[in-house]
């Protein structure tokens, strides 16, 4: 079974319009790289030049934080990620 | 004590199971701090003005332009230039002439927060920028006011409700700051968050429901949708850390 990656609305545009990206992986890590391969322009808004997930972005697993240690989170099929990036207009 | 008017003016929301005329004197005595008179701070006072809260203060600092029209519907044609406070208390003072609503033309700073939210009982945060929503989580914290968080992105949207020394704070959500742009926004977008701001505000002083407290809601509207992501109270956040895990 996959994992649903759910996309904040500002970053749909990066993934062909779509809120919810099918992926396989057992973590947290494995699933943005798969996500990245599908759609390789959202790597810059998730990750810096050394890899790791930028600090105002959040991934949530099942609705709770998985931060700290985010990539390295075990996820299993039918799990749901969300991509949370903070926002500030108002 | 409620009027006959005031008895007439709000009886559909008296008959709300939980409001009632207790509740609705509760409204009436609550005074509510309003940071920010722009896209949310627009749905968010002139609703809290229907609904009948007591003292409002409305804090801004910009005068209206242009570009603001599409979403901060305080502010008409009429208003482009004038100091954006003035036109923002204009509008709800002659929706409702039995609230109280002071404009404060000030910047938020770290100087005067504290001075600001004095003797209010509540706070919502219609800010524009994350520095400053911090400022006011900071503020609210050290203060002991509830804090009710909105934010909001293109057709995207964050609620959250802070209530200090029992939830999660704006910190325990967000690490680091975001890149400073210009963002992008539609009206409906701040007006369903700061109608949700305005829900939250009104169910907190009426003491009904479930407040949206450990619980950050993420609005989608491009597709529709509600999130809700569990937020925990972080034992190392820089503005709640402190208070500990309750």
């Amino acid at each position: 079974m996959s994992i649903k990656i759910n996309v904040r609305p500002g970053m749909q545009h990066l993934t062909n319009d779509q809120d919810v990206v099918e992926v396989n992986g057992s973590t947290v890590g494995a699933c943005l790289n798969q996500l990245v391969q599908q759609f390789p322009a959202i790597e810059d808004v998730l990750f810096d030049k050394d890899g790791k997930l930028l600090n105002y972005i959040d991934i949530y697993v099942n609705g709770k934080s998985s931060y700290p240690e985010e990539l390295a989170k075990p996820v299993k099929g039918g799990d749901e990620l969300y991509i949370l990036q903070a926002i500030g207009g108002g | 004590m409620l009027t006959g008017d005031e008895l007439k003016r709000y009886d559909r929301q008296i008959m709300i199971p939980g409001i009632g005329e207790k509740g609705q004197e509760k409204l009436k005595r609550a005074r509510v701090v309003i940071a920010g008179g722009g896209g949310l701070g627009s749905p968010a006072s002139i609703y809290l003005t229907a609904a009948g809260v007591g003292t409002i203060r409305i804090i801004d600092h910009d005068r209206v332009e242009l570009s603001n029209l599409n979403r901060q519907v305080l502010h008409w044609d009429e208003d482009i230039g004038r100091e954006k406070v003035n036109s923002a208390v204009e509008k709800p003072k002659r929706l409702n002439k039995g609230v109280e609503i002071e404009a404060v033309e000030e910047t938020i700073t770290e100087a005067n927060i504290s001075e600001l939210v004095a003797g209010f009982d509540l706070i919502v945060d219609a800010m524009d920028n994350l520095p400053t929503r911090y400022l006011l989580n900071k503020a609210a914290i050290e203060n002991n006011i509830p804090f009710f968080h909105g934010a909001v992105y293109g057709l995207e949207g964050r609620a959250m409700t802070i209530i200090p020394g029992r939830t999660a704070c704006l910190g325990c959500v967000y690490r680091g700051p975001i890149p400073e742009e210009k963002f992008p926004v539609i009206g409906v977008t701040p007006a369903v968050i700061g109608c949700i701001q305005a829900t939250e505000v009104i169910k907190y002083v009426t003491g009904i429901g479930k407040l949206l407290a450990n619980r950050l809601l993420v609005y989608d509207g491009l597709n529709m949708k509600f999130t809700e992501l569990v937020v925990k109270k972080d034992p190392n956040c820089k503005y709640c850390g402190h208070q500990g895990v309750k």
